[in-house]
């Protein structure tokens, strides 16, 4: 049924996205990329491609970080363009997809009011795609409890806050913790809310979301290793809706190691491979010299490497389905992986370290 | 170099003390000379370090801020939250003391206690790369922390390098000829006095004997005037002599106390 | 020097921009002491070369830093300063940032190094 009447409102804007992802890079274009001697040459060779010369009226030398800047702020005009043309259901969708950036920018302020700083400088280091009008609000709280309070009334972040969190432990606990249990509310109730638009976006969106939450359990798992955050702390911050849920979640609680991590991850198909340490290292040994040993460490790396890959290939995929909302989510997710891939070019250029600059995550 | 010379009197005394000066000064000039010569192996030795340790630098460096760019590949900046979570230092220098032939040189020695500051940072994300970057950036501040014990100890050399310098210049090019001036002096000063003492000599002894031959010349005389005369001359006794010193020491003198 | 003088300095301090600031303190150098006062200054192209000049004095007056570590291309910026200054304690080092590669032949240590060894 939704097939039938998805064209009558969101017919256009799809099109619209279909149309924007025939402007994402292609591998030919990458290679010139990195063929650059220097970020001029980067320049130059970018405005051949379909972000036209949006660095022209920068100064040189140019920085990797204005670059990502620009970069960053098309994707936020093409989002609001689509954003303002958007009717129910896709525009609430939309929202979704900003609350993901909003968590980390009202936990940066948050961050910056624990330790009483003024907030105002923070605005600009907030992601534009996660400012939310009533923003400047957040800045007038000069204590926690107060902050609390506007966030609750003045985000659409609330739910999350208010089932989570409560104001006292925003002072007691690490700013990570209450991050990645807010993260976790919002995950799920993101995945209830697509079950909501039919089952072609649900399908879809869910097993891109299933795949996020699973790679922030096994993120979560591996990063607290040796850290005091205790084992039912870490279960908690788990997202319910992974496909390592339930079973493989209890076991990662339970994890002291990488090896345990392994073998949860082999119970599902494509998350085996990410462990495949047998694999060809990518990663250059250049550090090698410098950390001496640190197997588990670089398994760890790459793992980071893989999850961005199967990130990239689940959001491809949603681009074969037609009639649904998840598109616009994954042109989105794609765009971000892009301007990661990038900069990271970039940064290689400026840094002259060419023997990574092939670490990049190309798209098509 | 004729000029400059110490304001003494010419005497025996004030040469023995001056030739005892300068012997003084020489050692003195070739003790700084080998404590120069110490200082500086040391110094060059430094140097090459320092050069060396300079250049690492740059690659050490380039290392960490290239794995603070994997982080913000894998996490996005994590600047702020750093920053507002720094609160006690983890990693801190101690200052050793090293002798390098009598100058104390400060060494800083790592210090590190594991921290839990920035544990969680990246927990959702990336936490592994932040944990990599920490270990590059922690192995570059060693290698910096060592270049800044090379300097310290390269700032402090050189400065007594040179002050040793100056100080065997000084004792080379001025104490030295100086007091081997005075030496001459002295002794110039003293044959002078000898030889006008000689030809004072001289010059009574030429009195002296033209003094005798007069008296000879008059005892001569008189002699022959004494035959004349018969002899008179048993009746002259002379004095005895001895007793006065005697006298000297057993007579209590109220003057002397012992 | 006195041998006192350095046997309670054991902290760092830094001048740069931020990634190096922010790699610095995930070293762990960072030390936020009472009245918020911290042993590192973020230096981005809106401060003032007054406000650096401040921290450099302030950094290079503390009794508790041992070496202070400054981005070569903020040090270009108060070079004046950091060329008067002599003292041995605290150690001042100019180091590398990302966007500035570290150019020997503005270090005024290395220039000395080169005279000495060029002799």
């Amino acid at each position: 049924m939704e097939a039938l009447f998805f064209n009558v409102s969101s017919g256009f804007l799809e099109g619209i996205v279909r149309g924007y992802k025939a402007g994402i890079l292609t591998q030919n274009q990458y290679s010139n990329l990195t063929q650059c001697e220097t970020l001029d040459d980067f320049r130059m060779q970018l405005s051949a491609t379909d972000y036209g010369n949006f660095l022209a009226n920068e100064p040189s030398p140019l920085s990797t970080s204005t670059i990502s800047d620009k970069a960053t702020q098309i994707l936020v005009d093409q989002f609001n363009f689509i954003r303002s043309n958007a009717v129910e259901p896709l525009s609430t969708f939309l929202d979704y997809i900003t609350y993901a950036y909003m968590i980390d920018n009202v936990i940066l302020l948050i961050t910056g009011t624990l330790h009483e700083r003024d907030t105002h400088e923070l605005l600009e280091r907030c992601h534009p795609l996660g400012s939310f009008d009533t923003m400047p609000a957040l800045c007038v709280a000069t204590n926690v409890e107060e902050l609390y309070r506007t966030v609750l009334v003045e985000t659409p972040l609330a739910p999350y806050f208010r089932d989570c969190v409560t104001a006292s432990d925003l002072d007691d606990l690490n700013i990570e913790i209450i991050r990645n249990t807010v993260y976790k509310a919002y995950l799920e109730d993101f995945d209830r809310y697509c079950s909501t638009l039919g089952s072609t976006t649900y399908d879809v969106m869910h097993r891109i979301l299933a795949f996020e939450a699973d790679r922030r359990t096994i993120n979560i798992t591996i990063n607290s290793f040796g850290t005091d955050l205790n084992k039912e702390a870490r279960a908690k911050l788990y997202p319910t809706i992974g496909r390592l849920f339930p079973e493989g979640n209890n076991n990662l609680a339970r994890a002291d190691d990488i090896e345990q991590v392994r073998l949860v991850c082999d119970n599902i198909g494509e998350y085996k491979s990410f462990f495949d340490t047998s694999a060809p290292s990518r990663n250059g040994n250049g550090h090698d010299d410098l950390l001496g040993d640190d197997g588990d460490l670089s398994v760890a790396a790459q793992l980071e490497d893989h999850f961005f890959r199967m990130e990239v290939h689940l959001n491809k995929l949603s681009f074969l389905q037609q009639f649904q909302y998840a598109v616009f989510y994954s042109y989105f997710k794609l765009k971000e992986q892009e301007i990661r891939s990038l900069t990271w070019i970039a940064e290689c250029i400026a840094q002259d370290a060419r023997d990574r600059i092939q670490d990049f995550i190309p798209i098509f | 170099m004729s000029g400059a010379r110490e304001n003494i009197f010419p005497t025996r005394m004030a040469l023995t003390n001056t030739k005892l000066r300068l012997k003084g000064a020489q050692t003195g000039h070739s003790l700084l000379a080998k404590k120069r010569d110490a200082l500086t192996t040391r110094f060059r030795a430094i140097l090459r370090k320092v050069d060396e340790a300079k250049r690492k630098m740059g690659r050490v460096m380039q290392l960490a801020s290239f794995s603070l760019a994997e982080v913000t590949y894998a996490t996005g900046d994590i600047s702020y939250l750093v920053q507002e979570q720094a609160k006690t230092a983890t990693f801190r220098v101690k200052a050793r003391q090293e002798n390098v032939s009598g100058v104390v040189l400060p060494t800083f020695e790592v210090d590190r206690v594991a921290g839990t500051d920035f544990n969680l940072t990246g927990l959702g994300r990336g936490g592994q790369q932040v944990l990599k970057s920490k270990e590059v950036y922690a192995k570059a501040v060693e290698t910096l922390v060592e270049l800044a014990s090379l300097q310290t100890a390269f700032m402090i050399l050189d400065e007594v390098i040179r002050a040793t310098n100056r100080r065997v210049n000084a004792i080379e090019h001025v104490v030295i000829p100086r007091l081997e001036n005075t030496i001459k002096y002295i002794m110039s000063e003293l044959d002078e006095m000898d030889r006008e003492e000689f030809f004072r000599l001289k010059k009574v002894q030429g009195k002296k004997k033209r003094d005798a031959q007069a008296e000879d010349a008059r005892r001569a005389a008189i002699a022959a005037e004494a035959d004349d005369e018969e002899d008179s001359a048993p009746a002259f006794e002379p004095p005895e002599p001895t007793d006065t010193n005697s006298d000297l020491l057993s007579s209590k003198d109220a003057d002397v106390i012992f | 020097m006195s041998t006192q003088s350095f046997k309670d300095r054991n902290l760092l301090a830094v001048i740069g921009d931020e990634d190096t600031i922010t790699g610095m303190l995930l070293a762990g150098i960072g030390q936020i002491g009472d009245h918020g006062k911290k042993n590192f200054l973020v230096v981005d192209t809106k401060t003032q070369v007054s406000t650096i000049e401040a921290s450099f004095e302030e950094f290079t007056e503390r009794n508790d830093i041992a070496i202070l570590l400054i981005n070569q291309h903020i040090a270009e910026k108060i070079r004046p300063t950091v060329d008067k200054y002599s003292q041995a304690f605290p150690a001042l080092l100019e180091i590398p940032s990302k966007d500035h590669p570290y150019d020997p032949a503005k270090d005024s240590i290395l220039k000395r190094v080169q005279k000495l060894f060029g002799e």
